[in-house]
């Protein structure tokens, strides 16, 4: 192990001895010194991802959040420098945290705010207007065969729980007590003029983007989505799309 | 001629969905991306390459834009900008 894993061990683990070679200025117990720094580093952290997910703390409660949190600290250190992107793994760390197996919704909706962190630092991008999408339609032989470029800060979260409705009550937007949480849903992060939104899709509106993102073309995703849902509204989630300008291109 | 009845249902479902559109486009059209105005953090966003909202590092920085009203963004006062106005595009900022 070279001295700097050395350090991060020791960062990480309360229990390991502090790095070897440690001075102080004025001479007090570099250990006593080294335990400060050790706890700095573990509740920023901490604080990181409460920042992240405000919404996965209100559920649990701050006490239940925070010991989790650390926990995963331990487990899983920031690879990255970009403290805003901290948390990726969270979901997952959260769905096999048997502590939180009583909460099973937990998971899915620190997903969906990792996707709204996603969706906010997402790269500017030029949706397609109204008028260039209707000289798409003037071409329409070759509609069914076209891919849709979408918005780089779109994402889809589909979820046997009722993610977006569980978000929304947090924001003063929902009622919680009038929420379900087993309900399943299916939620559109998007942002339109740069606020960043999560939509609650119909179950078939959910697949048809799903199968676009995936890459199917237009023809294939309707297709099989009227196919899957007898309830399937093309027309409502085309308009969603346009409208809240997450379509960049459509193209062969 | 299942092909050509899913051109037609696409063209017919794209098409409501653009006169639906239609109004909502033009009040979204209302404000510009206005460079150099924002004070320090407090930018909507920046320039090709760079971190987003709340990354600009100065007040006014040339390259961070903040959204403001349409007709707005000329007249308001940048005190990096050689027309000493935000502008409508990344700038040089002045060097003093």
């Amino acid at each position: 192990m070279s001295s700097q894993q050395k350090f991060v061990a020791a960062l990480l683990n309360a229990e390991l001895p502090p790095p070897a070679g440690l001075l102080t200025w004025n001479g007090s117990d570099p250990a006593a010194r080294f335990a400060v720094y050790r706890n700095n580093v573990q509740v920023s952290l901490v604080n990181a991802l409460a920042d992240t997910f405000p919404v996965t703390q209100a559920l649990v409660g701050e006490a239940f959040f925070r010991a989790m949190a650390q926990l995963y600290v331990k487990a899983e250190p920031p690879r990255s420098r970009v403290l805003a992107f901290y948390g990726v793994s969270f979901a997952r760390f959260i769905e096999q945290f048997p502590p939180a197996a009583t909460v099973p919704y937990l998971a899915d909706v620190a997903r969906l705010e990792m996707q709204r962190v996603h969706a906010y630092h997402a790269t500017d991008a030029l949706a397609l207007s109204a008028d260039s999408i209707a000289q798409v339609l003037t071409d329409g032989e070759n509609l069914p065969r076209l891919q849709i470029q979408f918005h780089p800060a779109l994402s889809l979260l589909k979820s046997p729980y009722a993610v977006v409705s569980l978000w929304a009550a947090h924001q003063g937007i929902a009622d919680i007590s009038t929420i379900d949480p087993y309900t399943p849903e299916t939620a559109l992060v998007i942002r339109p003029q740069l606020e960043v939104e999560a939509i609650r899709l119909h179950a078939s509106a959910g697949d048809f983007v799903a199968q676009l993102l995936q890459g199917a073309t237009l023809g294939m995703a309707m297709e099989q989505t009227s196919r899957d849902h007898q309830d399937f509204d093309l027309t409502a989630i085309l308009g969603l799309l346009i409208r809240s300008q997450t379509i960049l291109s459509m193209h062969l | 001629m299942l092909k050509q009845t899913t051109a037609t249902a696409l063209a017919m479902a794209l098409g409501a969905a653009l006169t639906v559109v239609a109004v909502p486009a033009v009040a979204a059209a209302d404000g510009e991306k206005c460079f150099g105005v924002a004070l320090k953090g407090k930018n909507d966003c920046a320039g090709a390459g760079t971190s987003c909202a709340g990354s600009s590092k100065t007040d006014y920085q040339a390259d961070a834009w903040k959204l403001v009203p349409t007709g707005t963004c000329e007249k308001t006062a940048s005190k990096t900008s050689a027309t000493g106005y935000g502008q409508l595009a990344a700038f040089k900022a002045n060097s003093k």
